[in-house]
């Protein structure tokens, strides 16, 4: 069912054209379903997606080598695993041109109608329009090249790490407000922030490096309160929310695998 | 790729089994369940923003259509569905393109069957961008121009998290925040008022509608986290004992 066919190739163009030509099919006659029985074709759909992946995981598995691993273990369903996960991926890719397609509209209705954020409606088609071009034709010459550079790695990259450096200021200001002595909480907490950093840092270190790490009192270490903190407490309280995190997960995907979920979007 | 174990095809049906049945033993009886301060505070920061006269913000959560995802668009759902009466404004920014035709048709089914279809506006769910910090720059953004009143961030957030919560707490928004992003509710903690922690934002969606298959598979979650309990302290007595009963027993556990 799932062949590999060199790029450009006869086959390959078929391939494409031949699986563009029953996805349209296929579509069209999602839509000629009647409304009251659409439901029951999601529910259905739904359902077996979730059976393959379910019985692929569950079943007994045998030797299954590939060039990439040798040592790999699966089942009869397994060789179909990777080309069904492309489905969702082609599915994800088509997904672009919606998003493209949104932010067209409402910064062209923005644009349209003016107002005072209209300047940042300007600057969003300016910059779309500028990567897309030279992202186009950065392999045609040098200064192309050099242009998408500027732009891409020393315009959209800088202005990443940009936002994400802001995190170091707003940690501070948020630290600020939450370690406060308001409850006998707040204290432990404020304390446990405390020791958990000064034991991060080198200056904090000095405070009890008099102490041999060989001797008796070597655990008032304060880098080894730090890592007892975050590998005995800290881990403990992470696993039991993970727990609680797998089990509601657990509940929310067999809810919805089985058509169980309630609200009004699934309604 | 992994492959259940014998631990995990024991688990994981017994599990399923269990929640399966409480949903069903749920349809028959009323179901208690405790009050969740976070959720609880939705209505109230619903309520401040309609008196304030200012919009709210809904966020979704970085990825497209996970589990956590759909989540977070149920509970934005209820929130939507609440603040249509008031004709509050709703702002969902959306980061995956998948997603938006999902989140679209959500916000405008809340309004319409609240009976307010007028109040859905397109401009006002609307896709950002993909890319992490230009989202969050994004929102932040929206924060400002819009001067909005509450915020809620539920779904799954990484290192913009706190961009998001900061900026919101700059503006004097009431924000009310739940994921299952383990790494980020510190920073949610630490900058919104109300945090909904671990297993609590699944049980988001029973407590907000009160629905008993919802509630149902909720006492079914905890019934298994009952089991697990026991599995816990079983697994803790028996590799203490370890070295009188021997590796075999631990070895079964541990598969």
């Amino acid at each position: 069912m799932f062949h590999e066919a060199p790029g450009g190739s006869g086959a390959w163009w078929g391939w494409v054209i031949g699986s563009l030509v029953v996805s349209a099919v296929f579509l069209a006659l999602l839509q000629l379903i009647p409304q009251r029985f659409r439901r029951y074709v999601i529910l259905a759909i739904t359902f077996l997606g979730g059976l393959y992946f379910a019985l692929e995981f569950f079943l007994p598995t045998h030797a299954m080598p590939t060039p990439q691993d040798p040592k790999a273990e699966g089942n009869f369903l397994t060789p179909y695993l990777v080309p069904f996960g492309n489905v969702a991926t082609v599915i994800g890719a088509w997904t672009v041109g919606v998003g493209v397609l949104n932010l067209c509209q409402v910064h062209g209705r923005r644009l349209t109608r003016g107002g005072s954020n209209v300047i940042y409606s300007f600057a969003f088609f300016v910059s779309m329009i500028a990567m897309l071009v030279f992202g186009l034709l950065k392999d045609v010459n040098k200064t192309f090249t050099d242009i998408y550079d500027l732009l891409f790695m020393h315009g959209l990259n800088t202005l990443d790490a940009t936002m994400f450096s802001i995190i170091a200021f707003y940690i501070v200001s948020a630290a600020y407000r939450a370690f406060r002595v308001r409850s006998a909480e707040a204290t432990l907490l404020l304390i446990t922030a405390v020791i958990v950093m000064l034991g991060q840092v080198a200056v904090g270190q000095m405070l009890t490096s008099a102490i041999p790490k060989d001797s008796m009192l070597a655990f008032l270490r304060i880098e080894g309160i730090r890592n007892w903190v975050l590998t005995i407490i800290n881990a403990a309280a992470t696993r039991a929310i993970g727990f609680g995190l797998g089990i509601g997960g657990l509940a929310v995907a067999l809810r919805i695998w089985l058509g169980l979920e309630r609200g009004s979007y699934f309604e | 790729m992994e492959h259940a174990n014998l631990m995990v095809q024991i688990l994981l049906p017994l599990f399923s089994v269990i929640i399966i049945a409480a949903i069903l033993v749920a349809r028959r009886k009323n179901l208690f369940i405790r009050r969740i301060q976070g959720l609880t505070a939705i209505d109230e920061a619903i309520g401040r923003a309609t008196e304030m006269g200012r919009p709210m913000l809904c966020s979704i959560g970085l990825q497209g259509l996970t589990v956590p995802t759909l989540q977070a668009l149920a509970i934005t759902s209820y929130i939507v569905r609440n603040s249509a009466r008031f004709g509050t404004r709703a702002i969902v920014p959306v980061a995956a393109p998948e997603i938006l035709p999902v989140a679209q048709e959500a916000v405008r089914e809340a309004y319409t069957g609240e009976g307010y279809p007028e109040q859905y506006n397109a401009d006002d769910v609307r896709f950002l961008s993909g890319r992490q910090f230009a989202f969050a720059a994004s929102v932040s953004g929206i924060l400002v121009r819009e001067r909005v009143a509450a915020t809620f961030y539920f779904g799954t957030f990484f290192a913009e998290a706190l961009i998001f919560a900061e900026t919101g707490n700059q503006v004097g928004a009431i924000q009310v925040a739940g994921t299952p992003s383990t790494s980020q509710i510190p920073f949610f903690i630490a900058a919104c008022d109300y945090v909904i922690i671990g297993d609590e934002f699944y049980a988001a969606s029973a407590y907000l509608s009160r629905e008993p298959t919802l509630l149902g598979s909720l006492v079914g979650q905890d019934i298994a986290k009952g089991v697990l309990i026991a599995l816990v302290v079983v697994g803790a007595a028996l590799a203490s004992l370890a070295p009188v009963l021997g590796q075999a027993f631990v070895k079964f556990f541990t598969g």
